[in-house]
């Protein structure tokens, strides 16, 4: 981990949230600074997911706030219902500081890897196009999709197409990169080749969420790990902890189940 | 045997004449159904605006066309206000009430197609959208519309081929479209089948080349066997 700044890359506080009278989440908090790796595990309907569409707010709280590098996100309780967005404009300003890679790659159907690649960076931060279709490239190379530019999301295999949609989240060089299971719609011999590359991002100092199924990855790449359970931290802390001797008995049995 | 050919021939020509008018007619409406349509999709979202789109789709698309046509053009006729308001001089043609008739109830349809084409566009397409910061304006341009255009491109075709052949009933309220055309030279010369094969014919030549301009925007937006 790198040296930690004193405003946190991402805070969230009290965040809860039901769909239709069930609680999905009951209060989380938590911190990530500049170039830590976060490994979000749990079961399924753990509500680990949920939280991560909270931080961008594709989901909106029921209560509690969020703020990435010190802004808070623009939100209002007025009792009933979820959150109400105050500032649409701070809003989108600040989902564009963070990217999202999600677990059905969601690659504009209709727009080639290049511009999906583009789209952002060109149509939100206002880089001109030749800039960004430089540095598309760069990128698409990086994940090594260089040859790719010109087809589209349709001809491309699961993991090819993840590799594209970390290309794309990366494009804006984001201060905060939510991957929301990122190999769980992969085939097992196309999760390695995506992991590798969350692997090289983490290496390069990348501030990451990760939420994933994958316990040997977040065993070895995370710097955090938090278990959630019925829609709470059940418990947190470096791996080697976690998976040590002397780690939480229902993360153990979480883990080992039976 | 010359005077058949001589018959056929001006018989022909008539109808050819009358080309415009049906083309126009179905332009106009189209143009004019498709605007329209695209503003009840919008008035669709919003609550207040939503039951006013409502109602008027499930009038215009449950209500005959030919009601429709004579409902605008002998209907509002008795009307005082069009009468003898300022647009009288529109809705006293015939052609322009037939333009009034079609444009309203085919966007009702086109509203749906429409509306049934955004709800299928798939929930992560907006999500990546929303995830890297567009505002709505950007969202609607770049990810909403190419997507609908394409989703709806082929139920679209379908009612614009439906249009062409509905732009026949404008000759009930005297419109001389190809139809009224074949029907005035049928009450001249008492000839129906040759006629109407001829009318059936020009309408054959307008859907067949709209079909084909239609697969061509699709093959267009698609390029690649099986994509969206």
């Amino acid at each position: 981990m790198t040296a930690q700044s004193s405003e946190p890359v991402l805070r969230a506080r009290g965040i809860t949230k039901s769909f239709g009278g069930q609680a999905v989440l009951k209060g989380i908090d938590l911190d990530a600074h500049r170039g830590d790796v976060v490994a979000i595990l749990g079961g399924s309907g753990s509500g680990k997911s949920t939280f991560l569409r909270c931080l961008n707010l594709l989901e909106m709280p029921d209560a509690g706030t969020i703020a990435i590098g010190g802004t808070a996100a623009p939100l209002r309780y007025d009792g009933k219902g979820g959150a109400r967005v105050t500032d649409a404009r701070a809003l989108n300003a600040l989902r564009a500081r963070t990217a999202m890679v999600f677990q059905n790659f969601n690659l504009w159907a209709h727009m080639t890897v290049i511009d999906n690649v583009i789209a952002a960076p060109v149509h939100v931060h206002g880089v001109p196009r030749a800039a960004a279709i430089d540095r598309a490239h760069a990128l698409l190379d990086k994940v090594g999709m260089a040859g790719f530019a010109g087809h589209w999301p349709r001809q491309l295999s699961g993991g090819q197409q993840q590799r594209v949609a970390i290309a794309r989240a990366l494009a804006t060089d984001p201060d905060l990169m939510l991957f929301d299971e990122p190999t769980s719609a992969l085939d097992p011999e196309r999760v390695r080749e995506v992991l590798d590359l969350i692997r090289a991002l983490a290496d390069e100092g990348r501030t990451m969420l990760i939420v994933t199924h994958e316990m040997a990855f977040a065993r070895d790449v995370s710097g955090q790990v938090v278990h959630v359970r019925d829609g709470a931290i059940e418990s947190m802390g470096p791996p080697e902890a976690m998976f040590g001797p002397d780690a939480s008995p229902v993360f153990r049995a979480f883990l080992s189940p039976g | 045997m010359s005077g058949d050919l001589a018959f056929l021939a001006d018989t022909t020509l008539a109808i050819a004449r009358a080309v415009p008018v049906t083309v126009g007619l179905f332009a106009a409406s189209a143009v004019g159904a498709t605007l329209l349509g695209g503003l009840l999709v919008m008035a669709q979202t919003r609550r207040g605006t939503r039951e006013c789109a409502r109602l008027w789709i499930f009038v215009f698309r449950g209500t005959p066309l030919l009601l429709q046509i004579f409902m605008v053009y002998y209907g509002l006729a008795a009307l005082g206000p069009i009468r003898h308001g300022p647009l009288w001089a529109a809705f006293r043609e015939p052609l322009f009430c037939a333009f009034v008739a079609m444009t309203c109830c085919c966007s009702a349809y086109i509203a749906e197609v429409c509306r049934a084409a955004l709800a299928a566009i798939p929930a992560g397409q907006i999500e990546a959208a929303l995830a890297s910061g567009m505002g709505r304006w950007t969202r609607l341009r770049l990810i909403v519309l190419p997507q609908l255009v394409r989703l709806a491109l082929p139920a679209y075709g379908n009612e614009l081929v439906m249009m062409i052949k509905s732009t026949a009933l404008a000759s009930t309220i005297t419109v001389m479209d190809v139809t009224g055309v074949a029907g005035q030279v049928i009450a001249h010369s008492y000839r129906t089948l040759d006629v109407f094969c001829l009318a059936a014919a020009v309408y054959l030549g307008l859907t067949g080349a709209l079909t084909a301009a239609l697969r061509y925007v699709e093959r267009r937006l698609n390029p690649v066997e099986g994509t969206r």
